[in-house]
């Protein structure tokens, strides 16, 4: 009786133990950045439960391969990441230390977002005395809607694949997510036409897709290579270059220190604007929409729902 | 017609430059991965077990190669030059193959390896904060133990980090003599871990060593005497100091803000070795053993700032008796990255030796560690 009781106890713990690492929807999603989470949880909605692995407040270049993030990957039935080299530096360690054999680079739990458009600023020739330079291309694509619409539709084939019982529910979902997604650009396209021609100092390459998409001129780079925090001399020579340009503002993500921005705008007058950059980056940006929403406004210094509010009275 | 043609022309050349373009592109992606660690060094004195030899010298000088080998396999070949007292050795510190995924989270490698016990030994040397390994690992380890044969490793289906591992090796590069058992060492080890909120994330470990390899007679390690203890142990990367059984638990916290690693980060590590059964001539409850604790902050991108305090308490076999010996030690580390792949660094040593009569029982330490070609992905 005695011994029946521990046996059940044990296995009760065990089967605790064995389950709680499960995830109870169909597909369980590993996501290296917010972004894709916030694509996966549109496109695959109930069937699909995610992780990201990183937070709008941590550089994506730079992370721990941290155990947790092992345990995570372990238990992945799709990896999705930006790729071009953007994680290579933890990456592959989590990789191999999960041992999980559906997320292996080139399996068809391994979806990289970079492989599926073409990237900006591509080299033929890279070494490192040109910083964090990545061959294949500029990998901060997400910030541009034609891209990441195009991204949506590889995606929703591969969750077809994966899972192919649900395959009209994931149709229907990204039919519907391609209609607003549409339907949103539209919006913002007509909300941003005075950012064109607008003049920015940024601090690392990442808002590359978006400026070139909202026609933004960057007019100086906090950076003095690609990857390499700002540093005196370099911000004092950009203060000297900035006397030729009108500068608007000076774009800074939400993971970035904004020291080295702050000391310029105390010099210049140019106002320091801190970006989300992904979802989570800041309060109101919870998705994908209202973090191409809240982006807007912040570029344009405009509640962007009033100006709704305004049209549609 | 001529429209037509020159327009052809046109799409032939433009398609040519984008297929030189493209296939330039490719060949960027070395197929293998090459990638080479530089180490200078610069010691202004000779402290106990430190195995570094006054003046300038060159450290673990690594070329590295590594690839996939097919869509199971992957492959690495590390080679290792360093200068000591003005002679140049080459080494081979790696030589292995592993799964990349088999049933189960399992993976097995096989080959030359770094084994896995303890926090710090299946790291690279150039992945650590301060310029040498602990004195705990100097002593019982010969700098960091690497040796030939295999390993077996489980990642276990639990929701947080927890892996099992068993590895058998010759055992002859922890003694530093050739011997005639088929397994000379072998270690169990388990790590697990996880993370108490976005800021802060931990790691522990348990490893059992088991030597079976301590009545083996290893040439002039019989006879050394403890003054050159360490200048024997810098040239052959054995152990000076082993016993039967040698257990390890380690623990590492780190913390920075919002987890971003980038601009702040403090990291805190620990471990404790314990060398049981010293050799046939010793009580079997003899026991030798060190630990060290360190704590390094990252101030700003470019700079970190480490303190290390470690201790051994040893007994040095000698003849049929066992020697005690003991030292404590504290150092100092100020390093300045450029970029992930060049620092440098200033290390301050200061040691109280009981029986070991270093040189120097203080040393300043200037080092160098750049990196080109490929750069793994660093563990935890």
């Amino acid at each position: 009786m005695n011994i029946n009781r521990i046996a059940a106890t044990l296995f009760l713990g065990v089967s605790f133990l064995v389950n709680s690492g499960l995830a109870t929807a169909d597909l369980s999603v590993f996501a290296c950045e917010p972004e894709w989470k916030s694509l996966v949880d549109e496109l695959g909605g109930e069937h699909v439960s995610s992780v990201s692995a990183t937070t709008a407040f941590q550089d994506p270049h730079h992370i721990e391969a941290r155990p947790s993030l092992i345990a995570k990957l372990r238990q992945a039935d799709l990896l999705i990441c930006t790729g071009a080299e953007l994680e290579i530096g933890w990456l592959p360690m989590l990789q191999k230390k999960s041992a999980n054999k559906q997320i292996q680079t080139n399996h068809l739990g391994y979806f990289m977002a970079s492989e599926y458009v073409e990237l900006l600023d591509a080299h033929t020739h890279v070494d490192r005395s040109m910083g964090d330079v990545h061959a294949a291309g500029n990998p901060h694509m997400h910030l541009d809607p034609y891209r990441l619409l195009r991204i949506a539709e590889k995606l929703s084939k591969r969750l077809k694949l994966l899972d192919s019982e649900n395959s009209n529910y994931y149709q229907g979902r990204y039919d519907k997510f391609e209609k607003n997604w549409q339907a949103a650009i539209m919006q913002w396209e007509q909300d941003a036409k005075a950012l064109k021609g607008l003049q920015v100092v940024v601090q690392h390459a990442n808002w590359r897709y978006l400026f070139a998409w909202l026609g933004i001129d960057v007019v100086a780079d906090l950076e003095p290579k690609p990857g390499l925090p700002p540093s005196t001399s370099h911000l004092v020579s950009i203060l000297e270059s900035l006397k030729m340009h009108n500068a608007s503002l000076i774009a800074v993500a939400a993971y970035q220190s904004a020291t080295g921005a702050h000391w310029l705008a105390n010099k210049t007058d140019i106002p320091v604007v801190i970006l989300p950059f992904t979802v989570g980056g800041t309060q109101e940006a919870t998705d994908l929409f209202s973090l191409y929403r809240v982006t807007l406004s912040l570029l344009l210094n405009k509640d962007l729902n009033n100006i709704k509010q305004e049209k549609t009275d | 017609m001529l429209a037509f043609k020159q327009k052809s022309i046109k799409t032939l050349a433009l398609g040519s430059i984008i297929g030189l373009f493209s296939s330039s592109a490719f060949a960027l992606e070395l197929n293998p991965e090459i990638g080479v660690v530089l180490e200078g060094l610069f010691h202004s004195g000779e402290t106990a077990l430190s195995g570094q030899s006054e003046g300038f010298s060159l450290g673990h000088n690594e070329l590295t190669l590594s690839s996939p080998i097919d869509d199971l396999f992957h492959g690495r070949l590390t080679t290792v030059l360093e200068s000591h007292a003005g002679e140049v050795e080459v080494g081979l510190e790696e030589a292995f193959v592993e799964t990349m995924a088999l049933p189960f989270n399992a993976t097995i490698k096989a080959g030359r390896f770094l084994s896995q016990i303890g926090y710090l030994n299946g790291r690279h040397t150039h992945e650590d904060d301060f310029i040498g390994r602990p004195m705990a690992y100097r002593a019982f380890l010969g700098n960091h133990y690497f040796d030939d044969g295999l390993r077996v490793n489980l990642l276990m289906p639990v929701s947080f980090y927890w892996q099992v591992g068993a590895e058998v090796f010759n055992g002859s590069q922890l003694i530093g003599a050739s011997h005639d058992e088929q397994v000379g060492v072998y270690t169990l080890s388990t790590k697990f871990g996880g993370d108490i909120n976005v800021s802060n994330s931990w790691q522990g470990g348990l490893s059992y060593l088991g030597n079976r390899l301590t009545n083996v007679e290893t040439g002039d390690e019989e006879h050394d005497h403890s003054e050159d203890a360490h200048d024997h142990e810098g040239h052959n990367h054995s152990a000076a100091y082993s016993g039967r059984h040698i257990y390890l638990a380690d623990l590492v916290w780190k913390w920075a803000p919002n987890g971003n690693a980038k601009e702040k980060e403090w990291v805190f590590s620990t471990e404790y070795l314990r060398a049981n059964h010293i050799n046939q001539h010793a009580d079997p409850e003899d026991y030798q053993y060190g630990w060290y604790g360190s704590l390094v902050h990252k101030f700003a991108p470019s700079w970190s700032v480490g303190y290390r305090y470690g201790e051994v308490n040893l007994k040095l076999a000698h003849e049929d008796h066992l020697d005690d010996q003991s030292s404590k030690e504290h150092q100092v580390s100020l390093t300045w990255s450029r970029s992930h792949f060049s620092s440098v660094r200033l290390m301050y040593s200061a040691q109280d030796s009981v029986g070991l009569n270093p040189e120097d029982d203080h040393a300043l330490g200037l080092q160098f560690l750049m990196s080109f070609g490929a750069h793994g992905a660093h563990e935890y």
